[in-house]
């Protein structure tokens, strides 16, 4: 059992993935902005980091996020980070090749919403150095 | 419908159409300043010319005077100043109106060329009457050139020059060659050495004259390049803000993708909930709208997805393109990758021949391009069909890609339109409902943007073939 925390502001669809991620038998965590996330994540460190990337303050907030875990704080530099995120990863308009760049913004993944609960249980499986039947 | 062997396929070619070369039509040097600019630089002429009649007719007056101009030894002017001017001040009035009435480029071009040619014909009076080699009044021809230079393209400048030496040439040739015109100076008959005026008196005209013409020409130069800095920034601040605009636009996207996709998440993900039982036991009639409605819900979001990729690239222009060197070898692997879970549903096999070619662009743009010809290969096949991709240099060195299934094919009337927007054949539609029908028309936007030739064959009942032949690798760029 691992303990996730998601970062989303869409409640009804961080909700749905802690449900998802509980029935998997994870402890799960819903921060719906930045600020608290990381409040939360110094309070207790997470085993792995479900980060949305648009809020509503900030449209690049989950990216700033992960920037800051990976460059700026020593405690959540080794945590791995999921961006799940309804921009697409394969065409990602509007995103400068900066902001995709892997030494720029070092997420250990992407995935896109509307994600499948088999492709996403997979994921955080693999994420977490666990084995998953799922595929 | 029958397939039938017999019939050869039906073939229709995209030609690229280049943003690039439509730009590059007009000559910079032969391009006409834009209209405002045109309309302003009459006026300012126009406004130049009343100090040229108030010198003029300063002359004029001076020269009623007899004992001022016997002071300095000079010849009474007469009433050639007051001609002049009141010649000036008519034309000067007509330009004005004309300027403010017939304000079309050609016509104020027209006005233009009206105002120098009848300036050249006064300016060879004015040089005859003060005194065509006896002062270097010549020299005013120079303001005349420089502003044609200005104005006017390289060729019609010449003109302008050549108008200005055919007038002082007949001038000087009327005068002292034919002697058709008796000789005239503003001093006293300067050629007969015993009536000459006093020497200082030739010496501080030239001397004035000169000054007075490098103050014009410092005037007329630094009037213009006022104007060329001012257009040059203005040019900076349009091209800011355009640069802004852009970044404006892909923010807009970026949230609008957002706004859009985000609801469609959540409905998804909670219809998962139902149909995979986590909120216990429901209904197979139930179960089966839980379906239809995660079914419409993945559809939407890429229509979604295609609808701003379409947008995006409808925005874009060549000189914002990163010119990024991307080999085919891995792209085309990738782009198989990505419709790769849809082709081992359907049983289709790919069978690839791919040689390493190089393409210059951006890499997002070239994976829209093949991932939405791939898709439609795999999703127009018939089941347990076979989808080939080859790449390979063509014979001048120029990338070609090839993508063939043996699906429903396109009937040969309809070859035109497919890559419409949201443009189906009723055969599509029955094979498959999901598609938006942007797919195609992504396809031409990308291959326009790039130069890329499309060549389409396709028989019905048997199969499509995309022929991509990119334009050939500049090894300079």
């Amino acid at each position: 059992m691992a303990y996730i925390l998601i970062v989303d502001d869409d409640e009804d669809f961080a909700q749905t993935t802690a449900t998802v991620l509980r029935n998997e038998g994870h402890d799960v965590q819903i921060e719906l902005d930045t600020e608290s996330a990381v409040q939360s994540m110094k309070n207790k460190t997470p085993d792995l980091a479900v980060l949305d990337v648009m809020f509503p303050e900030d449209i690049s907030a989950g990216f700033e996020l992960a920037r800051f875990m990976r460059h700026e704080s020593e405690q959540l530099k080794t945590i791995p980070i999921l961006m799940l995120t309804a921009i697409n990863t394969k065409f990602p308009l509007g995103f400068g090749p900066k902001d995709i760049d892997d030494d720029w913004l070092p997420v250990t993944d992407f995935l896109e919403k509307p994600v499948d609960f088999d492709v996403l249980v997979n994921k955080v499986s693999k994420l977490l150095g666990q084995e998953s039947n799922a595929d | 419908m029958t397939a039938d062997k017999n019939i050869s396929p039906a073939s229709y070619e995209l030609s690229p159409v280049r943003e690039l070369t439509i730009k590059t039509e007009a000559k910079g040097s032969e391009r006409p300043f834009s209209e405002s600019l045109l309309v302003h630089n009459v006026s300012w002429f126009c406004q130049f010319r009343w100090l040229v009649i108030v010198t003029l007719a300063g002359y004029g007056i001076v020269g009623l005077f007899g004992g001022i101009v016997d002071y300095f030894g000079m010849r009474p002017p007469g009433v050639w100043p007051f001609v002049t001017s009141a010649v000036l001040v008519l034309s000067n009035l007509a330009f004005l109106y004309l300027a403010r009435t017939r304000t079309a480029p050609a016509q104020i071009m027209t006005n233009l060329w009206g105002q120098i040619t009848v300036d050249l014909v006064i300016l060879t009076g004015v040089v005859y009457f003060v005194g065509s080699l006896e002062t270097n009044i010549a020299f005013t021809y120079l303001f005349h050139i420089v502003l044609s230079c200005v104005f006017f393209s390289g060729r019609q400048s010449l003109i302008v020059t050549l108008m200005a030496i055919g007038m002082f040439a007949a001038c000087t040739m009327a005068e002292y060659v034919l002697k058709i015109l008796p000789s005239m100076s503003i001093f006293a008959n300067s050629l007969r050495p015993e009536y000459a005026s006093p020497v200082l008196t030739m010496l501080a005209f030239d001397f004035f004259l000169t000054i007075g013409i490098w103050l014009v020409v410092w005037y007329l130069a630094s009037h213009l390049s006022t104007m060329v800095r001012r257009r040059d920034f203005e040019l900076a601040e349009t091209n800011r803000r355009l640069v802004a605009a852009y970044e404006e636009r892909s923010r807009h996207m970026l949230t609008t993708t957002h706004q859009l996709k985000a609801p469609f998440a959540a409905i998804y993900s909670n219809a998962q909930l139902l149909l995979q039982g986590y909120c216990g036991e429901i209904s197979a009639e139930a179960l089966e709208v839980v379906e239809r409605i995660l079914l419409r819900c993945r559809r939407l979001t890429a229509e979604i997805q295609e609808m701003l990729q379409l947008a995006n690239l409808s925005s874009t222009s060549m000189e914002s393109l990163p010119g990024t060197r991307i080999l085919t070898t891995e792209l085309l692997e990738w782009c198989i990758s990505q419709v790769e879970s849809v082709a081992q549903e359907r049983g289709i096999v790919f069978k690839t021949d791919i040689r390493p070619v190089t393409l210059v662009g951006a890499e997002d743009h070239f994976k829209m391009l093949f991932v939405n010809l791939l898709s439609n290969a795999v999703i127009y096949s018939q089941r347990n069909g076979q989808v080939s991709i080859s790449c390979k240099q063509g014979p001048n060195l120029e990338p070609v890609v090839v993508i063939e299934d043996n699906g429903i094919g396109i009937p040969a009337d309809k070859l035109p339109r497919i890559f419409e927007e949201h443009y189906r054949t009723k055969e599509a539609v029955q094979h498959n409902k999901e598609s938006s029908g942007l797919g195609l028309a992504i396809v031409k936007h990308v291959a326009e943007m790039y130069g890329i030739r499309i060549r389409v064959e396709s028989r019905p009942g048997f199969g499509t073939k995309f022929e991509l032949i990119f334009p050939v690798l500049d090894e300079s760029s």
